[in-house]
């Protein structure tokens, strides 16, 4: 938890100020931030017109970084077949450099989970190509939402570590705190945006912490689950219950801001001519382990399901040392069944408080 | 459509989907919902999580009927005897609801003294549903303060689709399940917009909002309006169309989203009626295997490519909007059909679909109130809605049925059009799956949706696979008295023995050779979900 | 973070140099990678696989079924299966395909020096088991004697006849055996396991390795274990869907491990501490 004698490196940002800052920024920087539009969803969104765009710090955004750094869908390669041969091109995109602002600390853990997973194994050149030259710029979340629970994950509701700047909203003015170098250079480029925090605000910044870590609406026990998990002691009967109820829509994989698998297929454009796509994929669908020729070595949609909460609660503990359910919520808002992870955590600790 | 027009006078959902969640019991019948109706699935395992008992009628064990407090496995065809069973049962524990049947009904007496010469035990038996089975259904169903009925295809596309409709019908009025909110009868429908459809005239009977055609009132309304003569005569149903036209009496056709070359009964007869054509057009998104036998082809813009409205099966009129520009020569739906009848000779100047919507709202009574300034504003409105000043019309029928009184109307058994026999022994049922849409038009487009399920398989009891010693995801071949096709047999208890099952998404194995053109003479519904076949082994 | 990153994803070039017909059903394509220098310094180790394209095909993992020893080509034995495979059967002498790898942790042939080996197979399952055994012959005075059990269909499925007649000609104890016989054959008809009854093998100076279908592997391991083999000295290679190969995508997940990272090779002690199909019950 962030304590106030850890924050030697404090500022303060008037709210008044915050457009002016950003409008700095926007002139180097493409932006993007969580944007209300007409039909009244958040969304992070481009920000073409600062002055149109109503950024939108207290309500979660539907979507989270990920569609950013890995797209949805993106083109690898583009192909050509040639008498000579078969010939790749790598698809040239150019990624300005990007401030990401008003991230919410459960997805500026799940980018931090992301930079691993692209970058343990081997290094993932699209990932990386994206994320370089990328300022992420959190803030802190004074008032979590009904379907949240980072305080399960220890992702929230505040941020230890992992953004260049982080906010913390005072009422009035901000009190950001400097990260990574990025965030440094920043404040010391805009230096007449900012103000010396006193201990006064450290102070205010603390009894907020304490404040919002009191709001949360659900009680989720997901070290409890781990431990079950770890200790092989969740019923069968749990995940053959969840998975009758999945309907295997993927919304959960896709909305989640940790979920990376991704499937790479060929578009044929012509006879000779051809786009190699990488695409984001799901645990949870059935062809996602299938072979060619039919056999599947996941068996049923236990084995799928089974999977899905045990990569997040059990194998990227023992790789990482903490879950890469970031308690964000959105499988819960998103899932058509009440497949979602706190459903699994509520099952597989029944019994067991 | 026409079960519940007769009986309550108005044929579609009664209830809003959301109403679903608060049902205390919710009798589903011949519907696989969480694989057609997923979103409609999600209410009703919210329902049951919340302490709902959920009763599943279906032949096959759903994944639905495996969450089900009850299932009821009843044999292919069998509907109205099990429904009546229930009924009877209700009738014999004091379980009616005699203020409800003596305020709001009619024609009573008809039903009670057919369930009251029936033979219970009979009744179950042509059933093949334990009859203690049927009681504990029907108790729950009657006990019930709040309960809904949910159905599907699997209770229409039989010859006796109309009256099995009717039959639920009975049964929702004699315990009351009706006229309330979170309960009532619920028809599926199966596409984004068949509720739409209906409700425009898209029926051999009707104009537009349920006005009969036989109706000289509402036929010269329209006249004035159009400035154009009607036809007196009820047109004709779809299959009598695309099974020998009337024999020649159409020759020309305008095809419009809809690709009868793999959705209709017995195909053979489709392609030897639509080749037989002076003139064959067809508007499509694809070119489908329709599109390929026309003369002329209509490229249409899809929903993302337009601007208007569709109405789902809540009876809610929702707006969609243009998002992006239709690619290359698509056009409209509307656009097209207006520069058709331009160039036939028939003036049609609309500006916008708010300009049609209008029009609508002016003809059609249960659309008064439906405009596009009030449908942008909201998630839409659901009929009735009588007119701007109207909130539109969450649950049906309250204080009194559509049509006035509701209307009891007895059936007794129908045997299938088709059964089982020595040369055709196992009984075929057709379906959908999840991962495509319809004749896979569009969803068969997509890689991914391939992935999951790219071909057709025949779902297959264990006992019936061994018999003929089938392995797991062998090709087999399968053939009615009307045609055969190939496909990979699915060894599962998903079906009961003698029983096989198989979608129509795939044009590698077009059922609809297979199937029966026998129809239901209510509705002119074909009986999709009951022919007679036989499995052979390929490599014996 | 550094500018340049190297693109993993990107395919090599490679041409056909020469295709063998095992059977109806396998053929082995034998490659070289068009770039001359770096055919020439590409190195790999029994057990690997390579990501394998082709135009509108995608991609697929496929083993090497070459050894190392022998430099040059690459031997990738292929059954037809799904669109890639299919594609690949397609292949003439002189075509391009892409290639993209080794990958994978390989078979431990360091601690097979000295051992008897033990090899079973089934089907195309003999492909990565061809890589260790030509390996192994190439530097014959390193390991102890070597047995061949081989499992197929019908005696026309009977793939790799060349490799086994060699085989037998360099001292190989080859076995094989069917499932359903034809005419003319004589030899053995039954599961792979019945070639094992009279087998003089000492475990504790044995190593076995398994490839084949999972009906197969069940049955090998329950007869391996009864006469003595410990879980240390059984191997084998994993057979997953893999899309990146290099441990990004998970398509091949096995309950925390990763076939393409962690694997394809292993310890039947370390699958034994896994719940995977190929071990249920």
């Amino acid at each position: 938890m962030p304590h106030a004698t850890a924050m030697a490196d404090t500022h303060l940002l008037k709210k008044d100020h915050l457009k002016g800052f950003l409008r700095k920024l926007a002139k180097e920087y493409r932006l993007v931030a969580p944007v209300r539009n007409r039909h009244g969803d958040v969304l992070f969104t481009v920000i073409d017109d600062l002055d149109s765009a109503e950024i939108e710090l207290v309500e979660p955004p539907q979507n989270s970084l990920k569609q950013f750094f890995l797209p949805q869908q993106e083109r690898l390669y583009t192909y050509t077949i040639s008498p000579e041969g078969y010939d790749f091109r790598p698809a040239q995109t150019s990624i300005p450099p990007t401030v990401y602002f008003g991230v919410h600390p459960c997805d500026l853990y799940a980018m931090l989970y992301m930079d691993v997973v692209f970058s343990r194994q081997q290094r993932d050149s699209f990932y990386l190509r994206r994320r370089q030259g990328s300022v992420l710029i959190g803030i802190n979340c004074n008032t979590p939402s009904p379907n949240c629970f980072c305080n399960a994950t220890g992702s929230g509701p505040f941020l230890e570590m992992g953004s260049d700047l982080q906010l913390t909203d005072l009422g009035d003015r901000f009190l950001v705190e400097i990260g990574r170098a990025p965030g440094h250079s920043l404040v010391k480029r805009w230096e007449g945006f900012f103000t010396p925090s006193t201990d006064k605000d450290r102070a205010a910044h603390y009894q907020t912490f304490l404040e919002a870590r009191g709001r949360f609406s659900r009680q989720v026990h997901v070290e409890q689950a781990i431990r079950q998990l770890e200790a092989g002691t969740v019923p069968d009967e749990v995940f053959a219950e969840l998975s009758l109820r999945c309907q295997d829509c993927g919304g959960c994989a896709y909305l989640c801001p940790t979920c990376t698998c991704f499937t790479i297929s060929d578009q044929q454009l012509d006879a000779n001519s051809g786009q190699r796509l990488r695409s984001w994929d799901a645990c949870t669908f059935a062809g996602f382990t299938g072979m060619a020729g039919g056999h599947n070595p996941v068996q049923a949609k236990t084995g799928a399901i089974r999977q899905r909460f045990t990569h997040k609660l059990r194998d990227d503990v023992r790789l990482n040392g903490r879950p890469s359910c970031v308690g964000c919520g959105r499988c819960v808002s998103i899932c058509f069944g009440g497949t979602d992870i706190v459903r699994f955590v509520e099952r597989a600790c029944q019994g067991s408080i | 459509m026409a079960g519940l027009a007769t009986t309550f006078g108005s044929g579609a959902m009664t209830n809003s989907i959301n109403e679903i969640e608060n049902a205390e019991v919710i009798l589903v019948s011949g519907s696989n919902t969480t694989e057609a109706h997923p979103q409609v699935a999600r209410r009703m395992l919210d329902a049951v999580d919340r302490g709902a008992r959920l009763i599943v009628i279906d032949p096959r064990r759903t994944r639905l009927a495996e969450c089900a407090h009850l299932h009821l496995a009843l044999r292919p065809g069998t509907d109205i005897p099990l429904i009546n069973a229930m009924m009877r049962v209700l009738l014999d524990e004091g379980l009616a609801d005699d203020l409800f049947i003596e305020m709001r009904t009619e024609n009573f007496l008809a039903l009670r003294d057919m369930l009251h010469r029936l033979d219970l035990e009979q009744t179950a038996g042509l059933t093949g549903v334990p009859l203690p089975l049927i009681r504990q259904a029907a108790q729950l169903y009657g006990r019930a303060r709040k309960a809904v009925i949910c159905y599907c295809l699997g209770v229409t596309q039989h010859v006796c689709g109309t009256e099995n409709v009717q039959t639920i019908a009975n049964l929702a009025m004699l315990s009351g399940h009706i006229e309330k909110e979170d309960t009532g009868v619920d028809p599926l429908r199966g596409q984004n917009n068949v509720q739409g459809a209906c409700d425009m005239g898209a029926l051999p009977n009707m104009l537009p909002s349920y006005q009969a055609v036989a109706n000289q009132d509402y036929r010269e309304k329209f006249e004035r309006a159009w400035g154009s003569p009607l036809p007196e005569a009820p047109g004709m149903t779809l299959v009598k169309m695309t099974h020998g036209g009337a024999k020649g009496s159409i020759r020309a056709m305008y095809i419009m989203g809809e690709n009868p070359m793999l959705s209709d009964p017995t195909l053979s007869k489709v392609e030897e009626t639509l080749r037989g054509l002076d003139f064959l057009a067809v508007s499509d998104i694809f070119l489908t295997e329709t599109a390929q036998l026309a003369h002329v082809v209509f490229p249409a813009a899809c929903f993302a490519e337009k601007t208007g409205t569709f109405t789902n099966s809540e009876r809610r009129v929702q707006m969609v909007r243009k998002a992006t520009q239709p690619p290359g020569e698509c056009r409209a739906d509307s656009e097209i059909i207006m520069a058709l009848s331009n160039r036939l000779g028939f003036c049609m100047e609309y500006d916008s679909s708010a300009e049609v919507m209008e029009e609508i709202a002016m003809l059609s009574p249960i659309y008064g109130g439906m405009y596009h300034d009030r449908l942008e504003q909201s998630w839409g409105l659901q009929w009735p809605c009588w007119d701007r000043g109207h909130q539109g019309t969450p649950f049906l029928h309250k204080y009194y049925f559509t049509r006035g009184r509701g209307h009891f109307m007895p059936a007794s058994h129908t045997e299938p059009g088709e059964l089982p026999d020595r040369e055709y022994p196992l009984l075929l049922m057709t379906g959908r799956i999840y991962h495509q849409y319809h004749t896979g038009t569009m969803t068969r487009k997509s890689e991914r949706l391939s992935r999951e399920c790219g071909h057709a398989v025949l779902q297959i009891n264990p006992t019936d696979a061994t018999a003929l010693g089938l392995r797991q995801s062998e090709t087999v071949r399968l053939l009615s008295r009307r045609g055969e096709i190939t496909l990979a047999a699915s060894i599962t208890d998903q079906v009961a023995p003698g029983m096989v099952y198989t979608t129509f998404h795939f044009h590698e194995a077009p059922i609809n050779l297979l199937t029966n053109d026998a129809f239901d003479t209510g509705s002119g519904c074909p009986e999709y979900k009951v022919c007679a076949v036989r499995v052979e082994k390929i490599n014996s | 973070m550094p500018q340049t990153i190297i693109d993993i994803y990107l395919p090599r070039q490679a041409k056909v140099e020469q295709i063998v017909v095992e059977n109806s059903h396998i053929s082995t394509f034998i490659l070289a990678f068009s770039d001359k220098q770096y055919n020439d310094t590409f190195r790999y180790q029994p057990g690997q696989f390579m990501m394998v394209s082709m135009p509108h095909c995608g991609e697929a993992p496929i083993s090497i079924s070459s050894t190392p020893t022998r430099t040059g080509t690459i031997h990738l034995s292929v059954r037809k299966a799904g669109k890639l495979t299919n594609g690949m059967h397609g292949l003439r002498v002189g075509d391009t395909i892409g290639l993209r790898g080794p990958y994978g942790r390989p078979f431990p042939m360091r601690q097979l020096t000295d051992r008897d080996l033990l090899f079973v197979a089934g089907g195309i399952g003999l492909a990565p088991l061809r890589a260790v055994i030509n390996n192994c012959l190439d530097q014959r005075d390193q390991f102890g004697a070597i047995t061949v059990l081989y499992g197929s269909r019908t005696p026309s499925d009977i793939a790799f006849q060349d490799d086994l007649t060699l085989w037998k000609k360099q001292g190989v104890d080859c076995r094989l055996t069917v499932d359903v016989a034809e005419a003319g054959w004589d030899g053995a008809v039954g599961l792979v396991t019945s070639l094992m009854d009279d087998l003089t093998t000492e475990p504790s100076q044995s190593t076995s390795l398994i490839c084949g279908p999972p009906l197969m592997f069940r049955a090998v391991l329950g007869r391996l274990t009864s006469i003595g083999f410990v879980d240390e000295h059984i191997l084998t290679t994993m057979e997953r869907h893999m899309k990146c190969g290099v441990g990004i995508c998970r398509h091949c997940h096995m309950d925390g491990k990763l076939a393409c990272v962690d694997g394809p090779v292993f310890s039947l002690a370390e699958l034994r501490k896994l719940t995977i199909m190929e071990l249920a019950e």
